[in-house]
This record gives C-alpha cells, structure tokens and sequence, in this order.
C-alpha cells in the first residue's frame, strides 16, 4: 500500500456568524463585513460586554423537532456544515467504502449549553434530575458521534480538544490519517456553540474579551491595532471533505486544494500567554512538512485574536520565520468579522484560505486603522485584494494551553 | 384529563407522531420510539403525574403498558 497518499480538500460546509453557505461567508468576507452584534438573551445585560458573533440558526429548518430537541446546538452547528461538504464535495457515499471514510472533529467547550442547562435545573430551579439526554448532549465527542451516525461513516471516529487550535489539529490530524493510508476519505473540521451565560462569564473573567465600540459594535474585534482590546467570542461549524488525490480524481471531482502540510507543537511556557518560539516551531515544521520554503507562501490567515499579547507575538513568530519575507507576505486576521469560533476557529479561517485560493482573492482585517508599532506586517488592512495571486496558504491556530496548529495547502 | 390522554398529548408534542397512530395498543416500536425516546417519555410522565418510575420498570411495550405502569405507580406513590 502506498504509505504517502496526497490528500486534497473536495468539499466545505460552513455555518457562521457571517452566513451559512460558502459564497456568501467569503463574499462577506472580502466586503469586511461583521458578523459581531449585540447578544439578544435575556442574560445579555448582566455582561460587562454584551457582544459576540452569533449565528442565526433555526434548528427545526433542520431536524425533525425530537432530533432537534435531543441535540446540543455544537452538535447541531455540525450536522449542517458537514451535511454542506458533502454535498460539496459531489460524493456519493453509496459508492464508497465508508469503512475507510471517519470524522475527526475539534471543539472547545462541546455541549456547554446542554451542561449548563442541567446545572441551572439542579441549582436554580432546585429540580432533583435532569433530562435524560443530558450526558448525550453533553458529552465533548457527542457532535463527531452524531456526524457517524447520520452519514454512516464507520472508519475512525475522534475528536480532539485543544481550544483554539483544535480544529487546525483534528484537519492536521485526518491529514495525515488518509495520507498514512489509513483512510480514503474524511469530514474533518470543527463546532462551537460556546455562548452561553456561564461561559461568557468565565471567558469576562480572564479579561481578554473586547470591549465594546462605541460607535460601531460591529467593529470591537481591532487585530493587530494599537487600540486592540481584545477577542470577539464567536460561534459556528466549519467542516471539510478530504480524500485522496487518487479517489477524487477517479470520480472527477472538482479539488479546492492540497493539503501539503501540517504540524503542531506545544509552547509549554505559559497556559494563557503565546511563546514566539513555540508558534515559529509549528509553522518552520509545517512548511519543512510540506517541503516549502517561506518565499512560496501567497497568504497567512493569521490566528490574529485581536488580544494584546497574541497579535504582536504572532507577528514576531511570523518575522522569526519568514525573515525578509516576511515584509511582503500578506497576513489577515478574518477573525476581525466572525469572531472567535474556538474550537471551530481554525477550520472555518482554513475555508477562507482555500476560497481565496479558488477566488485568487484576500480577505482583509478589519478595523486596522492605527497599527501597533510591534505589528508591523502587511495585514491587509480594511480592504480586501481581488485578481491577486493566492496559490499557497498558511493557516495559523494557536490555543490556550500553548499548543499550536498550522496548516498549509497549495492550488493542484 | 385521563391517563392516556395525557400521555397521548405527551407523545405527539414530543415526536411530532400523529395523534390518531397512538392508541392503547400501538406498540412503542411501531411508532418508531426506542429506548432513549422512552426514557424522553418516562422523564415527562414522571413531572406531569408526579411519581417516580423505578429503573426496573421500564420494560414496556406498548402505550397500554405505559398507562397502566403510570396508574399502578400514581395509585402506589399517591397513598405514601
């Protein structure tokens, strides 16, 4: 058997704060949109910061009101995204030895309203017992379970949980499933459905969320600006259909890109603060993975949190690697419209490298207006660059804990 | 409202099921409920009649055991 397949991206799903379908979320995109509003729950007004990048889902335009009602919002965010790239990507399932096709999905907090539901029932409401789906609901590997069941994928089933990178790992990871041999095909991505009062709460209390704009809520999210205060709390699915190059040429399928090279590594300096170190250790890797030099990457969508310490120690990383490239690689931070997915953070900004390569286009970061003197990249700021070569890409995730993901793909 | 009546009401709201397909003796089965849906059901009728269904006894088939398994614990339940 061959041990070193090429893998290629034949399908996208997204649902997020910035639409549920792939042209309009990179339309958006390129137009600077936001997806950051102000939180509509009732609980919105016992919030120091009452904003986040929400999606407006109705989960019965989707499932049948039991489903519904027996599935966490994580779980519901993935279904569709993962519905979306199979669709996409033209497979038909039945022709296919889904032994040899598995989910590897990344979530940050997985069920958390379906925990905090439970908690509110037993401490609020002074209820004995909790609904019988709660562990169901709740349990972190429930939506990659679920995307199993619908699509009756039967190959291996894993979710990984690594806060922000988590989703740049769990496509890393299924990367190098296929590649090994291991797999023809996999739905890889990511879900977060985190926006709840608990952990919104919790998220207020490591002071790293943004404070408001006054004048435009939408443009709180300020990566890599002087005047950044911190990151936009988001939500949404972001999933994506890989396979070999072989399979998908055997059955002519239309491949956004592929997936050249990955690699992760852990800081292991600090829980919350960024080593420079360790994120130049997961891109210098990534591209030795792919057997790139730093001149040959077009684009980096940077992890660009829009916090004070993430964004110029990612644009120290970025310097430490590309060195005089680095000048002259543009860098965006699209994290400044959707917000902060989390554990969907680093799929659904992989969807927006591999649209800009199929659309030759970048998107921009958004509200970049004063750059912070330690930021001194070019970061596409306000404006997003149309007819532009955009031929390989990296992709930047790094999480609380140190651990870092980084994900490069090339136009075939 | 009887016992089946609520439970009928119950069951429809529910899983969106025809309330003309639940009788006394549709089976769960039939009406495509396994066991997760029947501990859905369980956990509705034990906050709507107020008792409590012990874990051995969820055993049931039809709606007609559920009705009757209600009224035999409410009766139970009802004279501690």
């Amino acid at each position: 058997m061959n041990k070193n397949h090429r893998v290629v991206v034949t399908g996208v799903g997204v649902v997020s704060p910035l639409g549920s379908d792939k042209e309009t979320f990179f339309a958006n995109l390129m137009a600077g949109k936001s997806g950051i509003r102000h939180i509509e729950s009732d609980f919105a007004e016992s919030l120091e910061t009452k904003i986040a990048a929400w999606v407006d889902f109705d989960p019965l335009a989707h499932f049948p009101k039991h489903k519904a009602n027996s599935l966490d919002r994580v779980t519901q965010f993935a279904l569709v995204a993962s519905q979306q790239a199979l669709e996409d990507s033209g497979i038909d399932l039945g022709t296919q030895d889904k032994e040899r096709i598995g989910v590897y999905l990344g979530t940050g907090m997985a069920g958390a309203a379906s925990l905090e539901e439970g908690y509110i029932r037993l401490y609020r409401d002074n209820a004995n017992r909790l609904k019988p789906f709660t562990v169901l609901m709740a349990m972190p590997n429930a939506a990659g379970a679920q995307i199993a069941l619908d699509f009756v994928l039967t190959g291996p089933n894993l979710t990984f949980c690594t806060a922000c990178a988590s989703s740049t790992i769990s496509i890393g990871e299924a990367v190098r499933l296929i590649r090994s041999g291991e797999a023809d095909a996999m739905l890889a991505g990511g879900s977060e459905a985190l926006l709840t009062f608990g952990t919104i709460k919790a998220w207020e209390a490591l002071r790293t969320l943004a404070e408001e704009d006054p004048e435009n809520a939408g443009a709180s999210c300020k990566p890599f600006s002087k005047n950044r205060t911190g990151l936009v709390l988001g939500e949404g699915a972001a999933m994506v259909m890989l396979e070999t190059l072989e399979n998908a040429q055997a059955r002519g399928a239309r491949i956004y890109a592929e997936v050249v090279g990955f690699a992760s590594s852990s800081d292991s300096a600090h829980i919350t603060k960024p080593s420079p170190e360790g994120q130049a250790r997961a891109m210098r890797n990534a591209l030795k993975n792919a057997g790139l030099q730093p001149a040959d990457i077009d684009y980096i969508n940077a992890h660009g949190t829009g916090t004070l310490l993430n964004d110029s120690t990612e644009s120290a990383a970025i310097k430490l690697v590309f060195g005089d490239e680095a000048s002259s690689t543009p860098v965006s931070s699209t994290k400044s419209m959707h917000g902060h997915l989390m554990g969907a953070a680093g799929a659904i900004e992989f969807i927006a490298c591999l649209m800009a390569m199929q659309q030759q286009s970048l998107p921009p970061t958004m509200n970049l207006n004063d750059p912070d003197p330690e930021c001194d990249l070019d970061y596409v700021a306000n404006k997003g660059r149309v007819g532009v070569k955009v031929d390989t890409v990296m992709s930047n995730s790094f999480a609380f804990g140190g651990t870092s993901g980084v994900l490069i793909a090339k136009k075939l | 409202m009887d016992t089946f009546e609520t439970l009928r009401g119950i069951i429809t709201d529910k899983f969106d099921i025809d309330a003309s397909k639940v009788t006394l003796d549709a089976t769960l089965e039939t009406l495509e409920l396994d066991s997760l849906d029947t501990f859905d059901i369980i956990f509705e009728a034990e906050e709507k009649f107020g008792i409590k269904v012990p874990n051995d006894q969820v055993e049931i088939k039809t709606v007609q055991d559920v009705v009757n398994l209600i009224d035999r614990l409410r009766a139970e339940q009802g004279k501690k």
